[in-house]
């Protein structure tokens, strides 16, 4: 108990301090994000981690949230209901556990390929709205407000990024907390054992549609949570973020992360916002890394970063840790060599006629050298990995071996 | 007093009748086994009993209430609970969660998402008590995906008994056990369940004529027998359908 207490206080106190290291406005926007991403990203995870729903439209809750906290911004603004933005992310949260309740009582009948495919269909069906109800979706365009207008709160008025950060960091340690504690109740563990054997779960006296009904309402109030903080940080929103592209990315960012763990979906949409925002200055390409990280992790690393991370656990109860530094090291090089050497091919295939300054080097796609240089790097880098991974084996074996 | 009453329970898959007219009566307290051949209907009985398939015709009384049109977790809240002859655990939570969560229903706590388990102090001791009685407290944290394979069924059972059930339905609690696993099992069942009718489908008849103080013979969808071991054995009918060999054997 006293561990756990340490531990949200720790998460409080990065929370408090991270703007002060990152105090760049990139810094300070890429947080804001991560604010709103780790919440939708946990919320995501009650359906997908915890209750073994996949939904492929978990954006629709957090869009409607975000739509409806964009209209109250303009009320505040309007002058007609008067209260402080602080409060917006609750009013995107009863939106998105409103429409889970009206979309969850037919949807969470089944978990599988049926509620899959539901899920897809309602995702059609308001993608499909928005661009029919201009007056509340804003057709494409979306809808803007603003968020200084309101009563200052104690002397806040939102005008800086930093400010509006706090406001996030708040609700995210709120959102996360609340979530957490959702997974240590009677209704959190039967999700699992929902998850896990719903025709057992039955038989000891409980509803599979109920129990993942409360799990899908919780998913979507949360994700409305998310959806009021995006309002409030982005001042606009559009029919891009309740459709199938952020209903794939909050799923790439749970999976990324770790299913299996609470903590995964946070270093997932940790992750994914860093791509998004820094890889993406660096190449136009960023999205087909992402899609190959994807791949690379579902192949190689089928319980997410998290599960990778918690792999090494019976090495570290065992004291021997330190027995897989070396080798670690070794793979890790080759390894880096390669991932450089494809990256150089796919941006030099990508390059056009300009050609392609690649760490300093000054590579052309018309240059036979340039690309016999990268093929060269990509085998010898291959070969290299091949050649130190037997070690890493052996070490990986006697690091996990029983202990004597 | 009987329990469990069925009155003329049919079951049809399409033209095959597999379940033909069975009417039974399981006494309050009773230890009550289902034999029969391969084939016979067993597990559909106790499928049609604990809900999971629908009646073709017929009605099933529990405690003096029909339950034949009720869900599998309205049946269970009633009181009456089943194992699997497939072991059918939680795999991946742990061997301790699994019996809590057997535990909830009759505890009280419903779809409770305010409630922190970890301070339901009565909750996990009646988790950890069961754990000791089914002789898995040195596993507790573990996945119970994890377990060996006689540690599973004594789980299952685990899992069947901790919700305080009147009536425990027991489809071959021992099949694919080693001869002393098995008699470990049987000692456990026993011991768990202690004051509690039980109703059982099991093939090992020295398990059954150990367990039981009545027997019904199932065959072809047909209850051609219900009565005391002794006069099951003795039963012309019973021995030409299906036990004769077995009970000459294990009494040469």
């Amino acid at each position: 108990m006293k561990k756990h207490l340490l531990l949200w206080a720790a998460f409080a106190a990065t929370l408090i301090i991270l703007p002060s290291i990152f105090d760049s406005v990139l810094g300070i926007s890429i947080l804001n994000q991560m604010t709103i991403w780790i919440i939708f990203a946990l919320s995501y995870n009650m359906l997908l981690g915890q209750g073994g729903m996949l939904s492929f439209g978990h954006a629709v809750y957090f869009g409607l949230g975000g739509f409806m906290s964009v209209h109250a911004l303009n009320l505040i603004a309007d002058e007609i209901f008067v209260f402080s933005i602080t409060l917006i992310p609750l009013i995107g949260g009863a939106v998105g556990l409103l429409a889970a309740i009206f979309i969850g009582s037919f949807s969470t009948r089944k978990a599988g390929t049926v509620f899959a495919m539901i899920s897809l269909g309602i995702g059609e069906l308001i993608v499909a709205s928005s661009l029919i109800f201009v007056d509340f979706f804003g057709g494409e365009a979306g809808v803007s407000g603003d968020r200084t207008y309101g009563p200052p709160f104690f002397g806040v008025e939102f005008l800086q990024d930093s400010e509006v950060y706090y406001l996030g960091a708040f609700w995210l340690f709120v959102a996360t907390l609340l979530m957490y504690l959702f997974t240590q109740t009677p209704a959190g563990r039967m999700a699992n054992a929902v998850r896990d054997n719903p025709e057992r779960a039955e038989f000891i006296g409980y509803s599979t549609r109920r129990v993942r009904f409360i799990s899908f309402c919780a998913a979507g109030l949360f994700a409305g949570v998310a959806g009021g903080l995006f309002a409030i940080n982005y001042e606009f929103i559009t029919e891009e973020n309740l459709n199938a592209l952020t209903s794939g990315r909050v799923l790439l960012m749970a999976y990324i992360g770790g299913l299996g763990f609470f903590i995964g979906p946070i270093i997932g949409a940790i992750i994914l916002t860093l791509m998004n925002s820094l890889l993406s200055n660096y190449t136009e390409l960023w999205m087909l890394y992402l899609g190959i990280m994807f791949l690379f992790t579902v192949i190689f690393l089928p319980r997410g970063f998290a599960g990778f991370i918690m792999m090494h656990r019976l090495a570290w109860q065992n004291g021997r840790l330190k027995l897989l530094a070396l080798p670690y090291c070794l793979t890790a090089i080759p390894a880096a060599a390669f991932v450089t050497a494809l990256v150089g091919l796919i941006e030099l295939s990508h390059a056009g006629d300009e050609g392609l300054h690649f760490f300093g080097i000054a590579l052309s796609s018309n240059s036979i050298v340039s690309w016999l240089l990268l093929f060269a790097l990509a085998a010898a880098s291959a070969f290299g990995v091949k050649l130190t991974r037997a070690r890493l084996a052996t070490a990986w074996q006697a690091a996990n071996g029983a202990s004597n | 007093m009987s329990i469990l009453t069925l009155d003329g329970v049919s079951k049809r898959f399409g033209a095959t009748e597999i379940i033909r007219g069975v009417s039974l009566e399981i006494e309050a307290g009773e230890n009550h086994a289902i034999i029969g051949p391969n084939g016979a209907g067993k597990s559909t009985l106790f499928h049609l009993i604990s809900g999971r398939y629908t009646l073709s015709s017929g009605s099933i009384n529990f405690k003096g209430e029909p339950i034949h049109n009720l869900a599998p977790y309205e049946i269970a809240r009633r009181g009456l609970a089943r194992s699997f002859q497939v072991t059918n655990i939680f795999p991946r939570l742990s061997v301790f969660e699994n019996i809590r969560c057997a535990l909830l229903w009759s505890e009280g706590y419903r779809y409770s998402f305010w409630k922190l388990l970890g301070k339901q102090q009565s909750l996990n001791a009646k988790a950890r008590d069961m754990l000791e009685q089914i002789g898995l407290a040195d596993k507790a944290d573990l996945p119970s995906g994890e377990l060996a394979y006689a540690q599973q069924r004594a789980l299952e059972l685990g899992v069947a008994v901790a919700s305080g059930a009147e009536l425990i339905m027991l489809d071959e609690p021992v099949a694919g056990m080693s001869h002393s696993e098995a008699e470990n099992a049987v000692a456990l069942i026993r011991r768990i369940t202690a004051g509690k009718t039980l109703v059982m489908v099991e093939h090992d008849m020295n398990i059954v004529f150990d367990i039981a103080d009545r027997i019904s013979v199932l065959v072809y969808g047909e209850i051609i027998a219900s009565d005391k071991p002794e006069n099951i054995r003795g039963n012309k009918q019973v021995q030409e359908a299906y036990l004769g060999e077995v009970i000459t054997d294990d009494n040469a």
